[in-house]
Parts: C-alpha cells; structure tokens; sequence
C-alpha cells in the first residue's frame, strides 16, 4: 500500500516529504534498541504503545540533565535557559507539522489540557450570549471519555447542546464515516441552531480507527460550522501531520505516545486568526493575555524538563532508517501483518481496513470468550496481564438494535476487539504470546462468565 | 566538625549540637515529635542519630557550588535521596505503565494525601486534594468564584479582597477568573516597611468595609499566610476570624511559603480554603502542593480542577489525581519526605525553628553591617527577611533591582531576589532597595557574609544602579 495514503488518511494529499537520507555508518542497531528500552520490564507482551507510550534510555537521560540543570541553579535556569529550550522545542514542532508561524504551536500537558482550554473559550462564549443556548457541538460517540466531561464541565453546563455521531464499528471505507458525519451535522443545525464547534478525532482512541480528517474537516467549513478542533493524540509519530492541509482551528496531540518522549507533553496548534482568539491556559499566571504559548510556558514552577526534549528525540528518531517516518512506515506495516496473523489464527477479522490503520490495529475476539460487556472486558484484559503476562487493551463492542454485528469463524457474533500496537521495541514474540493465550482459552473453553478471580 | 572550636555565629547551625535541652514539644502540627526528658540529655549516652553537617552537604551537592545561594523562597531545593526516590517512581511507570496506572496510582496518591492531612491536621482525606502548585490551587478556587457570578449565585459587583502584595500570578487569576464574570475587586494596601501586625489588621478591616460599601457583599477574601514581595508573615488567624465576623463568605489562604516555613494547622487557621507549595519549603521536588477545603465550606462541593477528565464530579481530590498522563512522581514521593526531615532533630518543627533564628541572626548581621533596617519586625518573619540595602545604591525603580539583581548573579554568583520600596512623600534618606534572605538547612553563615562583603565593596566603589546597563 501507498505510503502517501496514510497521511492525513487522505490518498490524494500531496504533501509528501521524502524520508531522510539513512546516515549508513549511525543506523541503529538491533541490540541499540534493546538497551535503549532496557528499562521497560522484561517477560512481559508490552503490546499497548497507544495508552502510555514509551521513552527511550537516551532521551530519558537527557532529561535527567534538564533536570539537574533546575536543581543546580533554578533561578539562573528560569530567567536564561527555560524559555530558550521550549521555543527550541515548539520550533522544531512548528516545522514538522507544516504551520506557518511558530507563535501558533503551545506546549502543554496532554490532550486533556488542550480540550480543556478549547471548552472553556466555548463555555465563555454561551456565558456571555455570544452563542445562543442549544447551540451545538458535534462530536463522535466514541470521543475519549476526558473530552465528553470537559464538554459536560464547561459547555452543557452553560446551556449548550451536544450531539454525538456514532462511529460505524467495523468499518470498511472512510465514506462509511463520511456518510454519518453529515447526518450528525445536518441534526446539529436542526431547529435552526449554530454549529459552534466539531471536535473530531485524528485517530480515535477505542476502537481504534483512522479517520479521513482532511475531509472531515472540508465538510465542516461547507457546511458553516464555526469552530473544528481536532483531538490528535495519537497522531504525532503514528501519521504525518500537515496541520494546513487537515486545516482546523485547533490540533493537539500527544508527544509522550508515539513520539518518545516521557510524561508528559502534548503540541496545541491554534491557527491564526484575524481576531482575538481568547484562549487562555485555565492555570493562570503572571503570563495571562500574552498569548497562550507564553502563558503554557510559565504556568507556576513545575518540572517542564519533558518539555524540551523534543530536539533530542529528533537526534534518537534520526538514528533510524527514513527517520520518523520510516519508523511510522514500519510500525504501520507491522501492526498489520501482525494483525492480519491474529485474525487468521482466531477465525475473526480486522476492525477496519489496512488504510483505515496507524501502528494500531483492532482484531476481533473469538466469541467464544463471550464478551458480554465493559466488565468484561476489563476483567479479561487484567486476566491476560496477570496470568499471561500480556498488556493489551479489550474492547466491547456494545452492538445496538439492528445492527448486525460481524461474525467470526464458529459463525458467532464478534463482540470484543484487541487493540494491539507496534511500536520499534516490540518484537513478533509479544503477538505469538496474545495469539496462543487467546487460543488457549478458547481451547480451555474459558469464557469471560466463567474467568477465575485474578 | 567540633562544634566547640566553631566561631560563636556557627552554633546555631550545627545540628548535631543544637539545643538539646530546649523543649522540644512545641506544636507539631500532629506530627508525633518525641520529647526526651532533661536527664537523658548527656552527651555520652548513645543518642538518635540525627543527620550531621556533612551528610547535608552531600545531601544539596548538586546544588551549583559556584553559586550563593540565598533565595530557597523562589524554587525552594531538593535533598538528593528524595530525587532518588522520585526517580524510582518514574522508573516504575516506565517499566510497566499500564499495571502502574491500574495497581499502583490511585492507592499511592492516597498515601500522599494521608501524610499531608495528618501534618496540616484536616479533619477528612477528601479535605486534600494534590496539585502542582499554589497557581493550579488559586486556578480552582477563582474558577469556583467565576462560575458562582456567572450562574447568578453572587451578584454582579460583589467584592473579592485581596492583598496588594499578592503574588502576580494571583492577581492575574482573579482579573481572569473574577474580574471578567463581573467581580468587583478591591485591593488592600500594607504598609512597607511594617511595624506591627496591628497596621496589617487595621488595613484589612478598612479593605473590608470598601468591600461592603453600596450594599455589596464580601465574597472572598484572599490573603497570602506569607506574602512573596515584599515578604511578611501575615497575621493570618485574626484575619481570618475578622472575616467571619464581617460575613466574608469564603476565606481563601495562599500560603505558598506554608508547609515548611510557619505553622500550618487548618483547624487553628480556620479557612476555607488553604494552598501551600511543597517543593519550596518543604524538600520536595518540583511540583506538588496541597489545596486544602474545608468539607463544611459553602462551594466546597462545586469545586473542580480546571483540566477535565473521566474523574471529573467525583469530589477535587479525586479529579486531581487523575488530569490525563503525566509525571506524578512528584506527589508519590511525599511519604519519603517525612523520612527526611525527622533525621533533624525536631523534625520539621525544628527545622523551621532553626531557619527562623537563622535567618534572623543573620539579617542582624547585615542590617548592621550596611547600616539599614529589617522590612518588618523579627516576630514577623518565618525563613525570609528583607533587608534594606545601602541607601548610597540610589535604587530608585523597579527597572534598578531587576538589574541590580542581574549583576549580583553574573558578576558576583549571588542569587538574591530585590525589591523596590518607592519612597513615601516627605520621607528623609528613605531605604527604596531590599534584598530578601531566605535560610535553609543547606545555608552557611559564609553564603550571607559573602553578601555582606560584596555589598560593603560596591558601596565603597562608589556603586550606583544608574550605573547598570540593560
């Protein structure tokens, strides 16, 4: 499959920067790659990059040393070298993600941050009568559950109305996505409402799909929806991202996921506008009205040492053949092949197609372990994590009246996906382990009403 | 080290051979201190092995030694055997996040909160919640304010009261929180320098009665235990019982120079709401503070971390302890430093005493020294004093300090933060230039007679701030 069709998940973007140049002599090795995660822990099928991420030895002891800068000298450190050493890092990001200036790219924490700070400029708006009540924002059912609260906290609250478009899970082809969407629009503006704001998903969290953002995103400005924030966390190191291609008017994604650095740190791009835009980090400093990459850069003394990694992660991604992208490129074809492996093995199928994938992929379960709910489900991931030794998120499809649901090879309703991720450490092994406990206990004809306390 | 060759000043910092034969029973803020009785006292009998001069040392050696260090108010320090901690905890997530999120997290952080409740004495657990700093607490609390005039619940106009000397980063929450849902905010102004505590109540009441003026109710009061610039101990507890008195609805300390630094005791403060920053007095690294609530305070219960997540109407403590992924090791490692200061004798209660004779001795001394005078009595002051600089400076604006502070740390490796005092009309010979001193456990008496020195040469070169650039 094309490379170019994974950016954006757009097959026709033409944004295509070609992979770097492998340095011959520096590649890294295999044995490099261990010692650089030597610290993850050993025995165990760690095949879940996309909850937590991963940071390299090599990374981590470069923040050890921005650390120890602080502590040596904090106030020298504060006054000189913090402000240096997060423009580095938002510059070196404003570059990677195509934005036209640097003053639109903020760091802050996580995802939830940024949702945070989008919510309560939306949530000042309806306050104020800028926004009628009922205005809507629309955004997808499955929306991390963080994301629904804040909308609960600071929009619902104030009077505005949600709508939420049900993702169609499995799904074979972006149109299938497409087609909702428009549906979700068209019941936003019912009744003569405003569409103030869309929150769509780069890469949704679970189930786990890649989405036709770029598209998304058109369909909003034709449709007049005034605001698109588009909640990216998974997507810096698992697709290239263009954030003028995509187009919106906020992306955030998380750097500590798929880009190797630690806890925590998370790029928010706000495009600029002609206007004020009125976002303010909530945690308020003496920063306030100075523009929200200098307020998220002073928000009270803190550790930001994770912050000003992202130059060394260059260096650690630049090691690898293609760079970032080819580990992208390579993570992405793993995940597949062996997703496509599992399936084979389990008689089930792939929650969406190769393209519709990043370094994750969703595999159904046998139903012979009879998922029946969210329970379940939890209960059946810690079983594989205690007496398996196998890190893998479980997914319960809740199928609604007349949906007809996917069936698998023992002719039974698929009720439950595995989310596996690939990630440079990873090896074959950690998926043989999944498959073969999966097989065991259907073998053993174990099933989530009669799973042994863990 | 001999404590009896030492010169006289050093007496007081040698821990080994501190007053023993004082009480050691004072308030412990509901720590359990030991109290040894009198005829144990002797020195030949095998005694608790508190932590020597040395091993402090080796404690703070990643501090830069090329450095004066005079100015733990700002970031505060950290002991390298709680970095060492704190790197375990990191450790342990990296290993393996998933089982470190599901197992270990929630429980943990819980064992923060039990250590912090039981040395603040809070009645309830869900009284504590953990954040990152005094700015993330002040962000909650003002939050709650914003939304209570916005829904309505407070009328637009009513009063919040703040300190003029409140921190900057506080004043800009309560013009973003307050001012912009339609609060009325009045600022008391203090006296500098400052005599008595009765100037600083008599002040506050006049704020008050602004506060109430046309029919307007008081609906917060936010007064700093310990103000930052200048720095002055506030009299913290007849304040808050004025505000009652007066109907001031909710009282909101922040006490960013609390645990550590004066006596931190909720029921005996009585607030609603009182914030206080580990990593500054109390060894731990950056960041992890303490927002206490009081369970009976009005909007205790609508109170919420401004970053949302699936914890959130599950009570503050709660939805602090989860804001999305992040590096919580910080606030697990709050345990540990219990462990850390009880090798002092006295524990933390000791080490506050120790820093407040300290700090005061040492002032005297420059104060002498210089010919100046203390921004506030000794009684007022916990581990920080201001100390009036020479009045030939010629410190005449805040642009002066800013840049005499500048060359005090590039020229000489002094860290010391300054204050512009602007003079009052008709006064004489006014001191307008303050440094602030703070004193830790790492502090040496050579770290201020450096300062005194330096000081005494630049006034004998003729020093002047128009003589800086930049």
């Amino acid at each position: 499959m094309e490379a170019d069709e994974r950016r954006n998940g757009d097959p026709s973007n033409h944004n295509h920067r070609a992979p770097k140049k492998p340095r011959l002599a520096g590649l890294i090795t295999e044995s490099d790659i261990r010692s650089e995660f030597a610290h993850h822990q050993t025995g165990i099928a760690r095949i879940n990059n996309g909850s937590f991420g991963c940071c390299p030895g090599s990374v981590l002891e470069a923040q050890r040393e921005w650390q120890l800068r602080f502590l040596r000298q904090p106030d020298e450190f504060y006054f000189d070298g913090l402000r240096r050493g997060l423009l580095a890092s938002r510059t070196v990001i404003s570059d990677l993600i195509n934005a036209d200036d640097v003053d639109e790219v903020s760091l802050v924490d996580n995802a939830t941050t940024a949702a945070a700070i989008v919510l309560q400029k939306v949530g000042r708006c309806f306050s104020q009568g800028t926004y009628k009540k009922d205005d809507t924002v629309v955004m997808f059912h499955c929306a991390f559950q963080s994301v629904k609260k804040s909308i609960q906290a600071y929009v619902s609250r104030v009077g505005g109305s949600t709508v939420e478009v049900r993702l169609p899970f499995p799904v074979n082809s972006n149109e299938e996505i497409i087609s909702v969407f428009r549906q979700g629009l068209e019941k936003g503006r019912a009744n003569g409402r405003t569409i103030r704001l869309a929150i769509i998903d780069h890469i949704t969290s679970m189930p786990c799909v890649l989405m036709p953002v770029r598209e998304l995103v058109q369909i909003c400005r034709e449709e007049g929806v005034e605001q698109v924030f588009v909640d990216a966390a998974h997507a810096i190191g698992s697709v290239k991202v263009d954030v003028k291609d995509i187009g919106a008017d906020y992306y955030v994604s998380n750097l500590h996921k798929w880009f190797f650095c630690p806890p925590s740190i998370a790029f928010f791009y706000c495009k600029k506008r002609s206007s004020e835009s009125d976002v303010h980090h909530p945690v308020v400093s003496h920063e306030f009205g100075n523009g929200l990459p200098i307020e998220s850069a002073w928000i009270g003394t803190r550790d930001y040492s994770s912050q000003l990694l992202v130059p060394s992660v260059m260096e650690f991604v630049n090691r690898f053949e293609g760079g970032i992208e080819g580990i992208m490129i390579r993570n992405h074809d793993e995940a597949v092949r062996m997703g496509l492996m599992l399936a084979n093995a389990w008689g089930t199928n792939l929650g969406s197609p190769p393209d519709m994938c990043v370094g994750m992929v969703m595999i159904g379960l046998p139903s012979k372990l009879c998922v029946e709910s969210d329970e379940d489900a939890t209960n059946l991931r810690s079983y594989l994590r205690v007496h398996y030794s196998v890190e893998v998120p479980v997914y319960f499809l809740g199928l609604r009246d007349g949906e007809e649901g996917v069936k698998d090879k023992e002719s039974g309703l698929i009720t439950a996906y595995v989310r596996i991720s690939h990630q440079v450490y990873n090896k074959q092994e950690d998926y043989e382990r999944l498959r073969d406990a999966i097989t065991e206990l259907v073998k053993d004809q174990i099933t989530c009403q009669n799973l042994p306390a863990v | 080290m001999a404590s009896s060759l030492s010169p006289p000043e050093e007496a007081s910092y040698h821990h080994r051979h501190s007053k023993r034969y004082s009480s050691s029973s004072s308030s412990t803020n509901g720590v359990a201190v030991e109290s040894v009785p009198d005829f144990v006292k002797r020195p030949k009998i095998s005694l608790p092995n508190y932590i020597s001069p040395s091993e402090i040392e080796s404690e703070f050696s990643h501090h830069d030694p090329a450095f004066t260090r005079i100015n733990n108010g700002s970031f505060g320090c950290c002991p390298s055997s709680i970095l060492a901690r704190q790197r375990d905890w990191q450790l342990r997530f990296l290993r393996q996040p998933d089982r470190f999120f599901f197992e270990q997290l929630k429980p943990k952080l819980s064992e923060s909160r039990s250590v912090i409740k039981r040395l603040i004495n809070a009645e309830h657990d869900e009284e504590v919640s953990i954040v990152d700093n005094a700015t993330t607490a002040a962000a909650i609390v003002l939050q709650q304010t914003a939304w209570a005039f916005r829904e309505g619940k407070y009328d637009k106009g009513d009063a919040v009261v703040m300190l003029h000397y409140a921190f900057g980063s506080v004043k800009k929450s309560v013009e973003a929180y307050v001012t912009r849902s339609g609060g009325h905010v009045i600022e008391v102004q203090l006296p500098f320098p400052v005599i008595s505590a009765d100037e600083i109540i008599d002040q506050f009441r006049i704020g008050l009665e602004a506060g109430k003026a046309n029919g307007r109710r008081v609906r917060l009061a936010l007064i700093d235990h310990v103000t930052s610039m200048p720095s002055v101990v506030i009299p913290i507890k007849e304040l808050v019982k004025i505000c009652r008195r007066e109907g001031v609805d909710q009282v909101f300390v922040d006490a960013a120079h609390g645990i550590g630094c004066v006596d931190v005791d909720m029921k005996e403060i009585g607030a609603d709401f009182y914030t206080s920053n580990l990593h500054k007095w109390f060894f731990a690294p950056p960041s992890v503070a303490f927002l206490y609530c009081r369970k009976s305070s009005s909007g205790a219960r609508d109170l919420h971390h401004p970053v949302v997540s699936d914890a959130y109407g599950n009570g503050l403590a709660v939805e602090s302890s989860w804001v999305g992924t992040r590096d919580y090791s910080a606030q697990l490692v709050v345990p540990s430093i219990l462990e850390f200061v009880n090798r002092f004798e006295g524990g933390i209660d000791g080490i506050k005493k120790r820093n407040h004779e300290s700090v005061v001795e040492m002032g005297q001394m420059l104060v002498k020294s210089w010919g100046t005078q203390f921004g506030c009595p000794p009684e007022m002051c916990a581990s920080m004093i201001m100390v009036g600089l020479p009045v030939c400076f010629g410190v005449s604006s805040d642009s002066d300090v800013s840049k005499l502070r500048t060359f005090l740390r590039e020229r000489f490796r002094i860290e010391i933060p300054t204050y512009f005092r602007p003079p009052a009309d008709g006064e004489i010979d006014p001191i307008t230039g303050y440094v602030r001193i703070s004193f830790q456990v790492y502090n040496k008496p050579e770290d201020y007679h450096r300062l005194r020195d330096v000081i005494n040469g630049l006034v004998r070169d003729g020093f002047r701030c128009t003589s800086l650039s930049g």
